[in-house]
């Protein structure tokens, strides 16, 4: 376990809302209004601020750390110093989910029920999930959250509709994984899930009311749960990540810990 | 001459003050009724079926079983304002039930079936997950067992619909057999502006 609620060093105040973790393993905790960084061992090693409550972060391949905010994105580098900040009052409402595809930015607009995709220079290029009947990603639960895998797809969870959604970075939709059931884990049980995803060699996601996380197959068969008693109950909008030796990492958001799991048989 | 201090008149002296603090009381209580100051209220915040962490339990339904009116003076509402207006709502559905062949499950929750839905905006009819739906409560079927209101609250839902004494139905008791009954204390005297508001 990583984190905790807490005034010490390494410990989260009153909220933990993202994760990512880097090509080195490092973790980065999207807490309160600031980013917490913890190494592939899970000590702290450095913590530093936003100007705002951040709902999510991402870290680029060379190392720049995106935090999503309230109608803004800053961007900080590897050490932690602001570089810029992006503001929108149209396209960014509130950013629940960062993510990168062929150069570009996506962030999950949780106000807009849509992914944003800008250029490296901040540039709206276009939406992801927006054009349904729906007019958007169905979240009750009032988060967007994605992954986007090594060929560039990106997978967007719509809670809502108990479906993981496939689509091009040009905003297509290709097809879904997923459907409700209310006791087979296979489905997505509730009102809406998953909440949370995130890809690598396979799809992660978390559930709420109970809280669990899952695996799937890019085929959308179920190869894992993660059905911890560790969670609390009243969790929702679990952040899962995943680092490059398959561990799996959950934000409980009502202890405020980070649980890592180890992959065993898949 | 002082007045001599015997038992007989110690509890003639306890008897007036008990029925004057009787009356006095009372007197206050009938008063602040009769000017309609005071009201019955749910307290949502205590109450077992709407109140945060409290998961994973039966829906407590004493606010049916120990009103003294027919049905009971307290109704399920939903406050649409809050509502997700989801597809697959725990509140409609029984959420375990065997999913039928549209893919939504096959039971409704509600025992008195008072809840209707009918979809909102642009609908598909080829998918019903593409639709929003509003859903309604009867509140002459509704007897308040708090079954809908526990299966909405958050995490599982967005806590929207609650349990409410409707003043029209409510007979004002000087002691709601509901709040004595209640283990929360969540049956609770307010003055009627804040109840209105």
């Amino acid at each position: 376990m990583i984190g905790g609620k807490g005034a010490g060093p390494g410990h989260f105040g009153a909220s933990l809302r993202g994760m990512a973790v880097d090509a080195a393993v490092n973790l980065y905790a999207a807490n309160d209004s600031q980013i917490t960084l913890f190494d592939a061992a899970g000590r702290l090693r450095r913590r530093w601020s936003t100007s705002q409550p951040v709902h999510s972060v991402a870290v680029a391949g060379d190392g720049t750390v995106y935090t999503g905010q309230i109608r803004q994105i800053e961007i900080f580098d590897s050490a932690g110093k602001l570089i810029r900040t992006w503001r929108d009052d149209t396209l960014l409402g509130r950013v629940t989910a960062i993510g990168f595809v062929d150069g570009d930015v996506l962030a999950g607009d949780a106000t807009g029920r849509a992914i944003r995709r800008f250029d490296p220079g901040g540039r709206f290029r276009n939406n992801i999930g927006r054009d349904n009947p729906l007019n958007g990603l169905l979240i009750p639960n009032g988060v967007v959250d994605f992954g986007v895998d090594a060929h560039g797809i990106i997978h967007a969870a719509n809670p809502g509709k108990h479906r993981v959604e496939r689509y091009t970075p040009a905003g297509e939709l290709l097809g879904h994984i997923g459907h409700f059931h209310g006791t087979d884990p296979a489905g997505f049980g509730g009102c809406c899930n998953p909440t949370n995803v995130t890809v690598r060699d396979r799809i992660y996601v978390t559930e709420k009311a109970g809280p669990r996380a899952k695996v799937y197959s890019f085929g959308g068969e179920l190869e894992a749960v993660i059905a911890s008693d560790l969670f609390d109950a009243n969790c929702k909008n679990m952040s899962v990540a995943v680092d490059r030796h398959g561990r799996v990492y959950v934000a409980d958001t009502v202890k405020l810990a980070i649980f890592v799991f180890e992959p065993v048989g898949l | 001459m002082s007045e001599q201090f015997t038992r007989r008149n110690l509890l003639h002296k306890a008897a007036r003050g008990t029925v004057l603090a009787t009356l006095g009381g009372g007197a206050g209580f009938l008063v602040r009724k009769a000017h309609g100051q005071v009201v019955w209220q749910v307290d949502t915040a205590r109450c077992l079926n709407s109140r945060l962490g409290e998961v994973g339990m039966a829906a407590c339904n004493l606010c049916t079983t120990e009103c003294v009116v027919a049905l009971s003076a307290v109704r399920a509402v939903n406050e649409h304002s809050r509502c997700g207006r989801c597809n697959i709502c725990p509140a409609y559905f029984n959420i375990t039930s065997a999913v039928d062949e549209r893919g939504l499950p096959g039971e409704k929750l509600c025992p008195r079936d008072a809840i209707t839905r009918k979809p909102i905006g642009k609908t598909d009819p080829e998918d019903p997950a593409n639709n929003f739906y509003d859903y309604l409560i009867d509140e002459e079927k509704c007897d308040g067992c708090g079954k809908c209101v526990m299966q909405c609250k958050e995490p599982l839902g967005l806590g929207s619909i609650v349990l409410r004494i409707r003043y029209g139905r409510c007979v004002d008791c000087n002691r709601c057999a509901i709040s004595r009954a209640c283990p929360k204390g969540a049956l609770i005297q307010v003055p009627v502006q804040q109840a209105l508001r």
